[in-house]
């Protein structure tokens, strides 16, 4: 072991060993834990190790305890605390904070507010409770003096003010914290990274699923892949929706790329055959229209005029592709952010396993694996979505989208 | 634009040949892009025409003729040979079961056909073979004889050498392999096949390439477990080889839990009829495949390399009706049409097809160890990575 001559001097020599004797201690706060739920993922990843750099990992840290919000038909709260007794499960997220005590007594929190049955707005949005969940947390921090790395699963909050404050209350009491979707990090199809400082013009990520669930891992797609670009993020000044009709409008209008959606459509594994008795063939845009269910698309434009766009074409592929314009090369540069889903073809989400592995990282390090300024744009530009949407597929400025940022320097994808 | 001839057993949806044979008539995803071959699929023969046939209604609609024989088909009707190129797809359809459990398609007898032709024709043209290239060894190794004879470019094999990797690795060229371990799935012996050739294609790479083989053995049952817990297979491969996969079955299948599989226990439980398949190369390397039906639904691959450690990955099988996996072939036999050099060397799948043929013997022998002298195949892989990764 090398041992820098300031800790040597500060008598932290020993600090390392120290810290490997005492394994970090984390709580999980989620929603529900029941089969293929994210907080399953999470929580199993923790207890039972998963597959990790070629071996069976098991993470250097104990999830201590959890406190699950909702336990419907399924629920597999008793079975994981009957067989992991070391895992406490507390009727309330202060006691397990404070492990039934008076004082924060983790060294990390997981928050998973993902599934279970929670109320839909009059925008489509499920109100999953991370923010209220979120404030839980941090009033023990508050009341500890103490405050320790979070992570969040997903987008902040459905609603963009609260998001906004969790970000700010991060600051302000200065803990580390993570969030997002498990795109940007896992498997990709090839193995590519955005060069570091590309002079990116276009983005575009055309994916699958609904409004306010699956937008926000196609913007995260996205975003993990521009942040790269020259200058880093620069923030998001509008954003427009268009869905149905206005979808194919804008599409044959051309208001975004098509050659984009063709390059990012040719690194899909799940096309939609266009024609009975052919197995792979690319689709005509008759086709598209036809196949495609309640298409939508989120355009939006960044501050330094980079274009960007989400697009959800449920029916005509179950994946999630990205394609970028970059200055200087003939083709678009795309890639496959691949998910091995377990709808059948496998049986474990195993995209949790990056996801998992970048928080753990976090809470050993106490230092984000990668920003979360990028989760709270993301969280943004869903909302933003969801108001175009919601005003009738009219464009809305976003001055509040203003976030500036720099990636990491390093790859933070699964490739190894 | 190069003109090519298909022959195969039988063209249907899902079929080898619908879905590697419409690639030259419609395109498939490549490197980012719906690649057109600059070909052109100019007749077709077909050994079996079952219920939901489609060579008729292709040879319609792309403008190119079913002959009832192979030699019409090379000739497109006419004198002489009037074809590029041969793709030979010579799986689905029905056909007799062997003593061994071979299914005994007729690729030697189409091959043998085509070289008729070419003979005759005093021309002969690149032949892609899919998969094994006979179930016979003897024969396999006749037909690359007669490629070498006549001078035709020929290509063999599955995808999964060709598919994306997860991770993306390659084991460098030259490296000193330790022990090699694959599990994989599915029944012999289209399956077990596919796993040998994912296997080769990495072993391959070692310090002085492939040496060829001297012995194989089958084992089935709890001998599996046995050999694991006496060390002829290694139990740090396995647990390597399955950490790559996104499929245990059994508790992860009931609730969703990942699993090590091989610490917790279950592996016995989930699998009641193992099999490996035991290879002695040469040069001394032993690798082993495991068929572990029951406890994982992938293609997963470990070795111990000096220097590196143990490198392990998942051979992605992509999923249906898109199998974007035989698009990745597909370029491949294509780059050899095009340029009349196969990109890897028919000599992988010939050896494969070997070493599966003496294990199901061993197996069909009291699962003996059997020498393999006839294996003598030597051959040096690629230079250049053939796998799908940009």
């Amino acid at each position: 072991m090398r041992v820098t001559r300031r800790e040597l001097l500060a008598g932290a020599a020993l600090a390392p060993f120290a810290r490997a004797r005492t394994r970090p201690k984390i709580a999980g706060v989620i929603t529900v834990l029941h089969k293929y739920s994210h907080g399953q993922h999470f929580v199993d990843r923790f207890l039972e190790g998963y597959g990790w750099n070629g071996t069976h990992h098991h993470p250097e840290m104990d999830l201590v305890s959890l406190y699950v919000d909702q336990h419907p038909e399924g629920d597999l709260t008793p079975d994981r605390a009957a067989r992991f007794p070391s895992m406490k499960v507390y009727p309330t997220i202060a006691e397990a904070l404070t492990l039934g005590g008076s004082k924060l007594a983790v060294d990390g929190v997981l928050l998973i507010g993902e599934h279970g049955q929670y109320p839909r707005n009059d925008k489509g949005q499920t109100k999953y409770p991370r923010y209220e969940f979120f404030k839980e947390i941090v009033k023990v921090y508050q009341s500890s003096g103490r405050s320790v790395p979070l992570f969040n699963d997903k987008h902040l909050s459905w609603n963009w003010d609260w998001a906004r404050e969790m970000y700010d209350t991060s600051r302000r009491l200065g803990f580390p914290f993570m969030a997002g979707s498990s795109l940007p990090v896992t498997w990709r199809t090839p193995s590519l990274e955005m060069p570091p400082g590309a002079k990116v013009r276009e983005a575009m990520c055309v994916c699958y699923g609904g409004v306010d669930g699956y937008d926000i891992h196609g913007l995260e797609t996205t975003q993990c892949m521009v942040e790269r670009r020259q200058g880093g993020e620069t923030g998001v000044e509008w954003l427009h929706a268009y869905r149905g009709e206005n979808f194919w409008k804008a599409y044959k209008e051309g208001v975004w790329p098509t050659d984009l959606v063709e390059a990012a459509l040719c690194r899909s594994h799940t096309l939609t055959p266009a024609r009975e008795g052919f197995n792979d063939i690319f689709p005509t845009l008759d086709d598209m229209c036809r196949i495609v269910r309640d298409p939508v698309a989120y355009r939006y434009r960044h501050a330094d005029g980079v274009m960007g766009t989400l697009i959800l074409m449920s029916g005509l592929i179950t994946d999630f592709n990205f394609a970028a314009r970059i200055e200087g090369q003939k083709e678009p540069f795309s890639t496959q952010m691949y998910l091995p889903m377990p709808d059948g073809r496998t049986t474990l989400a195993n995209f949790f396993s990056p996801l998992v592995n970048g928080a753990e990282k976090m809470f050993l390090t106490g230092k984000p694996t990668y920003p979360v300024e990028r989760t709270l744009l993301t969280t943004g530009l869903t909302a933003a979505g969801v108001e175009s949407l919601y005003r009738g597929q009219e464009r809305v400025e976003t001055p509040h989208l203003a976030i500036r940022y720099q990636p990491t320097k390093e790859s933070t994808f699964w490739r190894t | 634009m190069k003109r090519i001839a298909i022959i195969t057993t039988v063209y249907k949806y899902l079929s080898h040949a619908q879905h590697m044979g419409d690639r030259f008539l419609v395109g498939y995803p490549h490197q980012g892009g719906w690649h057109k071959p600059d070909m052109k699929v100019v007749s077709l023969y077909v050994d079996q025409k079952p219920q939901g046939d489609q060579s008729e209604s292709r040879a319609k609609e792309f403008g190119f003729q079913v002959y009832p024989a192979i030699a019409q088909a090379l000739r497109c009707g006419g004198e002489r040979i009037a074809v590029d190129a041969v793709l030979i797809i010579g799986e689905h359809g029905d056909y007799p079961v062997n003593e061994l459990g071979q299914i005994l398609y007729p690729r030697y007898e189409f091959f043998k056909q085509c070289v008729e032709v070419f003979e005759e024709d005093r021309h002969a043209v690149p032949v892609y073979n899919d998969k094994h290239i006979s179930y016979s060894f003897e024969k396999a190794q006749w037909m690359v004889e007669q490629s070498r004879r006549l001078k035709f470019p020929m290509l063999a094999g599955s995808s999964l050498p060709v598919t994306w990797r997860l991770p993306d690795i390659e084991l460098p060229l030259g490296c000193e392999i330790q022990e090699a371990l694959m599990v994989g799935e599915g029944g012999s012996d289209p399956m077990d096949y596919h796993a040998l050739e994912a296997m080769q294609c990495m072993i391959e790479r070692r310090a002085g390439g492939e040496t060829g083989i001297r012995s194989a053995q089958m084992i089935e049952g709890d001998a599996v477990w046995r050999a694991g817990a006496e060390g002829r297979w290694s139990k740090d491969l396995l647990v390597a080889a399955l950490s790559r996969s996104d499929t245990p079955q059994g508790l992860t299948l009931k609730d969703g839990r990942t699993q090590d599989l091989v610490g917790n226990g279950e592996l016995p439980k989930l699998v009641p009829k193992p099999a490996a398949y035991f290879i002695e190369h040469n040069d001394g390397l032993k690798t082993t495949l495991l068929m572990l039906n029951g406890a994982v639904g992938d293609f997963n691959f470990a070795a111990r390399v000096k220097g590196h450690g143990v490198e392990s990955t998942q051979f992605l099988l992509t999923p249906v009706p898109n199998v974007t996996y035989s698009a990745c072939l597909v370029s491949k036999i294509e780059e050899m049409f095009e340029t009349g050099r196969a990109p890897y060397p028919v000599e992988r799948t010939l050896i494969v097809s070997g070493m599966l043929e003496s294990c199901l013997k061993s197996r069909s022998q009291g699962q003996k160890r059997l020498e393999t002298p006839h294996l003598n195949v030597r051959y040096k892989p690629p230079e250049k990575s053939q796998h799908a990764r940009a």
